[in-house]
């Protein structure tokens, strides 16, 4: 049974070999993957034949190209059963009967397990083997294209994560984890490009139109009126708790008022304003409260001295070492617990800075 | 770097003019789309790329910006770290003050959280001196960052905005040279804080969304800026997407500006990687690809040291011309 589509020549008689019929043979049989031997070559009737299942057979089809001096012909033979060498030529015919008559889906079954074998048969001729490369590589160019091309299309769903990344926002290979830097150049950013008539803009990979700015001077001057009239205002110089009366030579409308409950604001200061002013203005030395905080201390060390209440607070180095053991010896530490307990007097625990600085520092190494 | 500058518009452009001016600003508050369509197209761009230049400073130094908006949340603490950022990677010496006394979050945005041990409530106090309280970037070593006060302390507020303005002077004279810049980042709302931020500013950045609500705080703030004294106004429009300006879903940058009548120094777009930059406490700008919003930002900068504001806006997006071999994804 032949389709319409499929115009099937069961057999086509061949025109024998000769210097212009063909350089290169290219086979295609579906029974074997057994090569075609040389003998194949000096046959070249054997063209090509193609029997499909469900009614459908296509056999004899032939290629063929010329260019130039070179002259190739093509020839692909599938075939579902029957010796490829031998009986083709007389198995073909009756299996194209028999896969009419037959059980399409058994025999379309048949066709797929033996396919597909695939004999490549060539003319030794260097200029062929280039043309036929060259078509492969052209063939598995263009398959990778598409697939590079349809790869692409599929990140076209809009909003999502890969149009980030097609815009240049993010980087496929460190999503999120942009990388910090130090620009090499920050006055020339490739990513900003302008159009040639100076009315598009491309930036970051995406085009965009360019509209003039229209504000003129003198709507800014209208809009500088407008607004003198709607919003009459002073600054507020003074600020009052809620409750305080004004002072009688102030503006009232310079006043602000500040709850007493109000989050970070506060009327109230412990430090008068010249001195504030002469804190920020300080450059070197000891900041002002750090030094009053010191100059306090020194001076109640001082009366300290001066008062018996002084001797006592001076460390007594046998119970300091005392103490440092209870930390540094667990086991002796353990049978002081045992004996009478050790119960240290106030003065005890107030050694000097630098013995209590020493005793830290071992503490924490150990 | 680069930035987008517009060649002076043509005659054309003059002869639009505003029909009527604002009177109050809620009943005129509506997008006039069709009409700056029609501008658009009326007017030619021409913008010229500045190459392979660094910025020249305009103004005297230093020169005191301060970044507020009214409305909360629209960027503010964003705008100043990356502005602070840019300006220090263009090799300007920077000091960030987080004016922000309650709610400070400069410090988040910088990842020098864990480096504010004084800030100027202590200075104050005589706890430090100036120079123990300002932060240092280890990043860029010309910008430092200044904190008003801890958390949960409270500012003697009766000397806060003196305390700013002794802050500048001091900054003045000190020994390794007076900073070009010095921004603060002013707190949300028009409160003690905002007055106290602005004290010492003679510039202001207004940052602002492309909504009403905060085009309404952003006008009123500049009413208050301008009775203040402070002239030199401009404002960034943050959180803009093309897409529905496109769609007609949100105002235009041409719109917001027709509404409030302010020169333009940025249009930040919407972008993702903010919210990946904050939590990492990597501004946008030291992004490595640079995103989108962190190169407005840097155009933003430029424009700053400058003092010039934007000539073109970018409207909407078009698609990308594709090339042959675009089949093939190229």
């Amino acid at each position: 049974m032949t389709s319409p589509r499929f115009p099937v020549l069961c057999h086509r008689e061949i025109p024998s070999i000769s210097s212009s019929w063909p350089p290169s043979i290219w086979t295609l049989d579906c029974h074997s993957i057994t090569p075609i031997p040389q003998a194949s070559r000096a046959f070249p009737g054997r063209l090509a034949e193609l029997r499909a299942g469900f009614g459908m057979k296509l056999s004899w089809g032939r290629w063929s190209s010329y260019r130039g001096k070179l002259r190739k012909n093509f020839f692909v033979k599938v075939s579902a059963s029957g010796d490829p060498v031998t009986s083709e030529t007389d198995s073909v015919p009756n299996e194209a009967v028999g896969a009419g008559k037959g059980d399409p889906f058994n025999h379309f079954r048949g066709v797929i397990s033996s396919l597909p074998p695939v004999v490549f048969v060539m003319k030794r001729n260097p200029g062929a083997n280039f043309v036929i490369g060259f078509c492969i590589a052209t063939a598995i160019f263009f398959i990778v294209g598409r697939v590079y091309a349809a790869r692409n299309a599929m990140y076209d769903r809009p909003g999502s994560v890969a149009d980030l990344v097609r815009r240049g926002q993010l980087r496929s290979d460190r999503r999120g984890i942009s990388t910090p830097l130090k620009y090499e150049d920050p006055f020339n950013n490739p990513l900003v490009k302008v159009g040639k008539k100076n009315s598009t803009v491309e930036m970051c990979g995406k085009v965009y139109r360019l509209a003039p700015v229209t504000l003129t001077k003198e709507e800014e001057t209208i809009h500088k009126r407008r607004r003198s009239r709607a919003y009459q205002w002073k600054r507020p110089t003074m600020f009052l708790k809620e409750g305080d009366t004004i002072p009688p030579d102030v503006d009232p409308d310079t006043v602000r008022w500040i709850p007493a409950n109000h989050p970070f604001a506060t009327t109230a200061s412990d430090i008068d304003e010249d001195l504030a002013q002469t804190n920020v203005y300080q450059k070197h030395g000891v900041p002002f409260r750090i030094q009053a905080e010191h100059e306090a201390l020194q001076r109640k060390l001082e009366a300290l001295q001066r008062e018996e209440r002084l001797d006592k607070l001076v460390i007594d180095r046998g119970n300091a070492k005392d103490f440092e053991r209870q930390f540094k010896f667990q086991a002796k530490s353990q049978d002081v617990e045992q004996g009478p307990p050790f119960k240290p007097s106030k003065s005890d625990f107030s050694p000097s800075p630098a013995e209590s600085n020493s005793s830290s520092e071992e503490i924490q190494k150990s | 770097m680069l930035s987008l500058q517009l060649l002076p518009a043509s005659p054309s452009s003059s002869s639009i003019r505003f029909s009527a001016p604002f009177n109050l600003i809620s009943r005129t508050l509506k997008p006039h789309s069709s009409r700056t369509r029609f501008r658009t197209a009326a007017v030619p761009v021409q913008s010229v790329l500045q190459w392979n230049r660094k910025p020249q400073l305009a103004g005297e130094t230093p020169r005191v910006v301060v970044i507020t908006s009214g409305k909360g949340g629209v960027g503010k603490t964003t705008t100043t770290a990356n502005v602070g950022l840019s300006l220090a990677r263009l090799g300007f010496s920077v000091v960030a003050v987080d004016a922000d006394v309650g709610l400070r979050n400069l410090d988040l945005l910088l990842g020098l959280e864990n480096r504010v041990n004084y800030t100027l409530v202590e200075v104050l106090n005589g706890d430090c001196r100036l120079d123990q309280a300002l932060v240092r970037d280890k990043r860029w070593s010309n910008f430092e960052l200044l904190c008003i006060s801890k958390p949960r302390s409270k500012l003697p507020i009766g000397f806060g905005g003196k305390a700013l303005v002794w802050l500048v002077d001091s900054l003045k004279s000190r020994q390794e040279g007076c900073p070009e810049f010095i921004l603060i980042d002013c707190p949300a709302g028009i409160d003690a804080g905002f007055i106290t931020a602005i004290t010492p500013a003679n510039e202001a950045v207004l940052v602002t969304t492309p909504d009403i609500t905060s085009l309404r705080d952003a006008d009123r703030v500049t009413g208050l800026l301008e009775c203040d004294g402070i002239r030199d106004i401009k404002m960034i429009v943050n959180r803009v997407r093309t897409d529905m300006i496109k769609g007609e879903d949100m105002m235009s940058v041409l719109d917001v500006q027709e509404m409030l009548g302010l020169a333009l120094l940025g249009v930040i777009p919407e972008d993702s990687e903010v919210i990946r930059s904050t939590n990492r406490g990597y501004p946008l700008v030291l992004n490595k690809p640079p995103t989108l919003a962190g190169l407005a930002f840097e155009q933003a900068a430029w424009r700053l040291v400058e003092q010039d504001s934007m000539k073109a806006v970018m409207v909407e997006e078009e698609p990308k011309k594709r090339g042959f071999f675009s089949f093939f994804g190229g």
